[in-house]
């Protein structure tokens, strides 16, 4: 399991949206990791990413409001952070387009998400979650 | 040789394992003990800044392959595209959190993307120094090669 409790927020709407965001991502990667040859998983690896850029730039907007509510002081580094992830997956997302849907080029995308979406959530996210504590403000959304 | 950087890539390493792998038992392992009969996956990140140079991370197979395995919980029998993409991207997270620590010491620096092998260059280094640790899941060695801008 992808998922880990440890990751948890306490703020009710990230928490569910960080799950969903695991599970799409777990999918992906056993798609992508499975040993079905690529013309048999491209389809399904092509919807998953469709999904995730949509659902990774609401995500990031949504973290970004509760930031902005609790006023958090790290937003604007924080943002930064999500824009490159997005602008990321953009330019993987056209380049693979372009490449005809190039395995490798999945592959690789793949593996850097899994590290960056692990040590998004168990480390820039858990400043959040700190803070709102600090402040006393970890409810406010629930 | 330690140089004085040695402890702020040890203290990043060491946390970024602990945090995004839980790994608790990280030790310090001299660089002459570090296995070199493994086949290595060798990433270097490119600093610029206060202090500019290279720093080449070097991970045996069966160290790239479990960290991938604690992140994604999936079993990972060999060093494919997906593997070292992630481990490049530990390498850069490492990066980051020794830019984060130097900034501490007033050194301003960044780090470029990392590329997969051994940087091609001839370059003399004042600050030239290893940092090996050892670790359950295996062996990572640093190659520290940086000069004062």
């Amino acid at each position: 399991m992808f998922w880990k409790d440890k990751y948890q927020l306490g703020v009710a709407l990230i928490d569910r949206e960080h799950k969903e965001l695991f599970r799409r991502v777990e999918a992906f990667m056993k798609t992508l990791r499975s040993n079905q040859s690529w013309e048999d998983k491209v389809h399904e690896v092509n919807e998953t990413l469709e999904f995730m850029k949509v659902y990774v730039v609401e995500h990031f907007s949504h973290e970004e409001a509760y930031q902005e509510k609790i006023g958090y002081p790290g937003l604007q580094e924080h943002k930064k952070k999500h824009d490159e992830m997005v602008e990321f997956v953009m330019e993987v997302s056209d380049q693979y387009k372009k490449n005809g849907f190039d395995q490798q080029l999945m592959q690789q995308f793949g593996g850097r998400l899994l590290a960056w979406l692990v040590n998004h959530v168990a480390v820039e996210d858990q400043r959040i979650a700190s803070y709102a504590i600090e402040k006393g403000v970890a409810n406010d959304e629930n | 040789m330690k140089t004085e950087l040695y402890t702020p890539f040890l203290d990043a390493t060491r946390q970024v394992l602990q945090t995004m792998l839980d790994l608790s038992d990280i030790a310090e392992r001299s660089a002459e003990q570090f296995d070199e009969g493994q086949e290595n996956l060798e990433i270097a990140v490119g600093m610029v800044g206060d202090l500019e140079g290279v720093i080449t991370y070097r991970f045996p197979s069966n160290t790239s392959l479990n960290i991938v395995q604690i992140l994604s919980g999936m079993e990972m029998d060999s060093v494919d595209d997906f593997v070292a993409s992630a481990v490049s991207e530990i390498a850069n997270i490492i990066s980051g959190t020794v830019m984060t620590l130097l900034s501490a010491d007033h050194l301003t620096c960044d780090i470029l993307p990392p590329v997969q092998g051994r940087p091609d260059s001839q370059k003399e280094y004042t600050q030239h120094t290893q940092c090996c640790i050892t670790t359950s899941i295996g062996d990572i060695c640093l190659d520290i090669a940086l000069n004062r801008a």
